[in-house]
């Protein structure tokens, strides 16, 4: 009996990439599927515990156009849950790998950098989570410097870059900093505090909770953000000083971050925020971060009215 | 349990523990410490009238603290035997108790635990199972969410001798539950906690949901599950019944449960497998069938009863097939989940075949044992002219060897189980091994080595793993190197450091050093003591600069038929990339050095013969073979 493999398997070539090594170890369990939020939240065709199956079952073709392949942002919240341990993120990156050397590219829609405003400092190289921006020597209107270039098949369009740029020269369709000031703006009723909520779209899973959000009236704002890392502590002062009583910024519990540390940096963001405050003599308690990890089902809601509690206790006079 | 008690010829001892286990086979001396009840057995009629009366109420941890109890109490009402004791913890010493039992007199604070050896011809260990703890498990809320439950509490919640009386409630607020999910596999099959099945889950899920639609067949059952596992007579039957009882099985892991705050009432988050869909459903009840893990003690009792545990910690058998109720110490038997997690049919038929086991033992006035144990040859002992030693016993994984210094150490035959470790341990070469001697051994060897020594691999094989894996390769045609010539001992422990020596002085081109995986040895610690010895020669080697690969270590199981054929391939590839001047020349540099190691060898007695006799034999062959 000969047991030499001439033809490399698709399975092969994803185990011979690291991190791929753990792909035969699945039996299909499904855990990973209902961890991740991706389906719920964005792709119903999207399945981990498929595409893993498509490797084993030689299916190149459909792994690559799958959109589990390009819409994992490694968050590796299914990780930790795995009864096989497989490290199903490192998985479909290498699957990932070989669409792209394939030809294949992302379906996301990602940032672009405006040349003009550019300066080549290289801040969004140091924020983003998934190293893809990179500085180039490029030659713009006749000038030979550096420009940050952004690699749409890594970039995960989570926007934390555009939040990083002192320039504001990155932007992502949607939330561009001109599109969330325009939300800032809330009909102010004098006898109600008026709040504004700038939530992740991951942090919470259940639908009850998002509508939780809708129940509130008017004075209160949603702005939905891809990741609180997105936020700068510029857009709450901005709201402060558009007169509204309070911000709420809200991310996913550390180590639940759907962009592995974008809460992580918006935790660095609001301490510097809190000094901001204190220097310009705005009275605190009015801007708080919170963390919401994915099984605190109604915690919104106690967030919500214990801050907008707090507002109202700050309006009566004393 | 009731008849048992009342056979004359059974003695329960309830409240005792094993302590120390001496001795061997129709001879063990057991002893037990018997723990204070401060109850006086022969005199307590199980009245139960001290309880009544006594003031301390302590969760009940048969009722997983669920329910309360006494501090002088029995754990259930069908306790067998039925005897009072006292939890010395929460009593406050109100005597409430004595007087209530009045004239029987029963009740004796003064009592202490006792220590009583008794001679016992034969063991059966039937000390069962424990349970996982849930609650390290986030994701499921168990501990955090008053809803969720373990299997354990829903077998005492839905027990009419249960704390409620069989009236399933829910513990938020004792309402009956009318919609419930099982979610089967919680820390079994799940590399992060417990790798193995623990067997009996997907058929009591079943039969709680059986049981629970039965008594309501409005109830609302779901059971998750990864795969249902039926494979007994009638179970595929019991689970058809269940799905036309219209209890719902969804394939699929949940990842989570949340909570809502208000009501209570908790959310599984899961893929349906079969709709390729998360769902999302919401129940007033969960119970979490936990993997069935080895007693906490195990470990312990292992070693109080020189029995191995096999991965995962469950008390290892002498052989998965043949004999799955003995262990690996003679007059040892098992029975039930202590040997492996197993529903209560395979539990008895192992019971019942492990007293018949041990029956024979009590029956019997002698008792046939392998004839390949070891042998001491006194006068080579260093210990009988008063030098310490005792490398040997230090080597027996069975305390088989009668060590002391002053006296040449001696082996208890009845306890020797003939792996042959003591044999290579001694630096003296002062034991043997009947049938397994250095002599026949290194009779073979030449035998092997005769012709072109330095083409052949000699591959030692343990005769539990290594040896089969080599037939299996065999009978599974996987091709392997010609060259290879294969020599069985008992287990690796029996693998000499001399016979790899004079491998070499013979001129072979390369050894394998082979046997069992560690927790497959069927030894205990035989392989752990060959492992050892096989790691000392690879560096040895290593200083003498012997070519990578002419000395290969590799534990192959009984089915790596595979692996066995590999690792010789493996090793004839250094062999073919090596020119044969240079390996002849390797050869020869090493030989003074081998030659010096053995320095002592020829002294074991019989070798010498052994090498005269197989030095005529091999010409003899040489001689034939060149006449054809
Ligand atoms: C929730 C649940 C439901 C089940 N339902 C069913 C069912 O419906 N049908 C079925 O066939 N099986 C069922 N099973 C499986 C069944 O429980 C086991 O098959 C059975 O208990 C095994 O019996 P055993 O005697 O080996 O071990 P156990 O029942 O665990 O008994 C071992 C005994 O040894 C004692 N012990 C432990 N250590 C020591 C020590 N060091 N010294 C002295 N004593 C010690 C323990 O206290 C215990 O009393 C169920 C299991 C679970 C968890
Ligand atoms: S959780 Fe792990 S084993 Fe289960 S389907 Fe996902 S990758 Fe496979
Ligand atoms: S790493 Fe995150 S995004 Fe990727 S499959 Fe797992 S849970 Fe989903
Ligand atoms: S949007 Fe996020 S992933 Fe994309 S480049 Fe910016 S920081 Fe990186
Ligand atoms: S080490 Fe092995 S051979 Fe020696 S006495 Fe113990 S069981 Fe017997």
């Amino acid at each position: 009996m000969s047991h030499e493999n001439t033809i490399e398997t698709f399975a092969d070539q994803v185990k011979a990439i690291p991190g791929g090594e753990h792909l035969e170890m699945c039996y299909s369990c499904g855990t990973c599927v209902s961890k991740c939020m991706i389906q719920q939240k964005l792709e119903p065709e999207y399945n981990p515990r498929r595409l893993l199956r498509m490797v084993m079952m030689d299916m190149r073709k459909e792994a690559f156009e799958s959109p589990t392949t390009w819409y994992c942002s490694q968050c590796d919240l299914c990780y930790p849950a795995c009864p096989q341990e497989i490290h199903i993120s490192a998985v479909i990156a290498a699957v990932k790998q070989l669409a792209v050397e394939a030809g294949y590219s992302t379906p996301l829609s990602t940032v672009s950098v405006d040349e003009s405003l550019c300066a080549g400092c290289g801040i969004c190289v140091m924020a983003c989570p998934y190293e893809a921006p990179h500085l180039i020597q490029k030659e713009v209107d006749g000038v030979m410097d550096l420009f940050s270039e952004v690699d749409e098949n890594r970039c995960m369009s989570c926007g934390i870059c555009v939040a990083a740029c002192p320039l504001g020269a990155i932007s992502r369709k949607g939330v561009s900093n001109k599109e969330i000031i325009k939300q800032i703006k809330v009909k102010k009723q004098k006898s109600i505090p008026s709040l504004v909520i700038f939530i992740c779209d991951w942090c919470l899973r259940e639908d009850d909770d998002l509508s939780i959000l809708e129940s509130y009236p008017a004075n209160v704002r949603v702005i939905h953000i891809p990741c609180s890392g997105r936020i700068d502590p510029q857009m709450a002062l901005l709201a402060l000083r558009a007169g509204i009583d309070g911000v709420l910024v809200c991310g996913c519990r550390p180590g639940e971050c759907h962009y592995q540390h974008g809460t992580d940096i918006t935790t660095c963001k609001m301490s510097l925020l809190d000094t901001m405050i204190d220097q310009i003599k705005l009275r605190d308690h009015r801007v708080k971060f919170v963390q919401i990890g994915t099984q605190e089902r109604g915690r919104i809601r106690q967030e919500i009215d214990s801050m907008l509690e707090t507002l109202n206790a700050r309006k009566e006079p004393h | 349990m009731v008849d048992a008690a009342r056979q004359s010829k059974i003695d329960l001892r309830a409240y005792t523990e094993v302590e120390r286990v001496e001795g061997f086979v129709g001879n063990f001396k057991v002893t037990l410490r018997e723990k204070a009840k401060y109850v006086i057995a022969d005199r307590c009629n199980g009245c139960g009238d001290c309880s009544s009366v006594c003031p301390i109420e302590v969760p009940n941890y048969f009722e997983l603290n669920i329910a309360p109890r006494k501090a002088i109490y029995v754990p259930m009402s069908q306790s067998v035997p039925l005897i009072y004791s006292i939890d010395m913890d929460a009593c406050i010493k109100c005597f409430k108790c004595v007087e209530a039992c009045g004239p029987l007199e029963a009740i004796d604070f003064s009592q202490e635990d006792k220590l009583v050896t008794e001679d016992i011809g034969a063991i059966v260990v039937a000390t069962g199972f424990s349970h996982f703890d849930p609650s390290v498990m986030e994701e499921y809320g168990y501990g955090k969410f008053p809803n969720v439950i373990t299997s354990m509490e829903m077998e005492r919640l839905n027990n009419s001798a249960g704390p409620t009386a069989g009236n399933l409630i829910r513990p938020s607020d004792n309402k009956n539950p009318q919609k419930l999910a099982f979610i089967n596999c919680v820390g079994s099959r799940d590399k992060r906690f417990n790798e193995g099945c623990s067997n009996f889950c997907c058929m009591y899920s079943i039969k709680n949901a059986v049981l629970l639609k039965q008594m309501n067949p409005k109830v609302d059952i779901t059971i998750y599950y990864m795969d249902i596992r039926t494979p007994s007579k009638g179970y595929e039957e019991f689970y058809d019944r269940a799905r036309k009882m219209g209890i719902h099985f969804t394939q699929g892991r949940p990842s989570l449960i949340t909570e809502d705050p208000e009501t209570y009432n908790l959310y599984v988050h899961s893929e349906d497998i079969a709709l390729g869909e998360v769902i999302e459903h919401e129940y007033d009840m969960i119970m979490l069938n936990t993997a069935a893990i080895p007693q906490p003690d195990q470990n312990e009792m292992s070693s109080v009863l020189n029995v191995a545990q096999s991965p995962g910690g469950w008390y290892m058998e002498y052989h998965p097939k043949l004999r799955p109720m003995d262990s690996p110490t003679d007059g040892i038997f098992f029975a039930g989940a202590c040997q492996g997690p197993k529903d209560i049919p395979a539990s008895v038929a192992q019971g019942s075949a492990a007293a018949s086991r041990a029956g024979r033992i009590l029956h019997s006035k002698e008792w046939e044992i392998e004839p390949t144990v070891a042998v001491v040859w006194p006068d080579r002992c260093v210990s009988a002219d008063g030098k310490s030693c005792g490398l040997c016993s230090k080597a027996c994984p069975y305390g088989a060897v009668d060590y002391a210094k002053g006296k040449a150490a001696e082996i208890i035959t009845a306890k020797c189980h003939g792996c042959g470790a003591c044999v290579a341990e001694c630096p003296h070469d002062a034991i043997t091994q009947l049938h397994f001697t250095d002599a026949q051994i290194l009779a073979q060897m030449r035998a092997l080595l005769a012709e072109e020594p330095h083409k052949k691999i000699l591959a030692f094989r343990c005769h539990w793993c290594s040896y089969g894996g080599a037939d299996l390769a065999g009978t599974s045609h996987f091709e392997y190197t010609a060259n290879e010539r294969g020599m069985r001992v008992m287990c690796s422990a029996r693998m000499d450091s001399d016979f790899i020596y004079e491998a070499y002085r013979l001129g072979a081109g390369a050894v394998l050093y082979s046997g069992c995986h560690p927790q497959d040895c069927h030894y205990i610690t035989g392989q752990l003591i060959g492992a050892k010895r096989a790691k000392r020669l690879s560096t040895i080697f290593e200083r003498m600069q012997m070519t990578p690969g002419r000395f290969r270590i590799a534990w192959i199981s009984a089915a790596e038929g595979d692996k066995y054929a590999r690792v010789l391939n493996e090793m004839q590839a250094v062999l073919d990339n090596m020119p044969e001047e240079q390996l002849l020349e390797e050869i020869e540099r090493l030989k003074p050095e081998v030659t010096k190691r053995l320095r002592r060898f020829p002294n074991v007695p019989g070798v010498q013969e052994a090498m005269d006799f197989s030095d005529t034999m091999v010409t003899a062959i040489t001689t034939k073979e060149s006449a054809a």
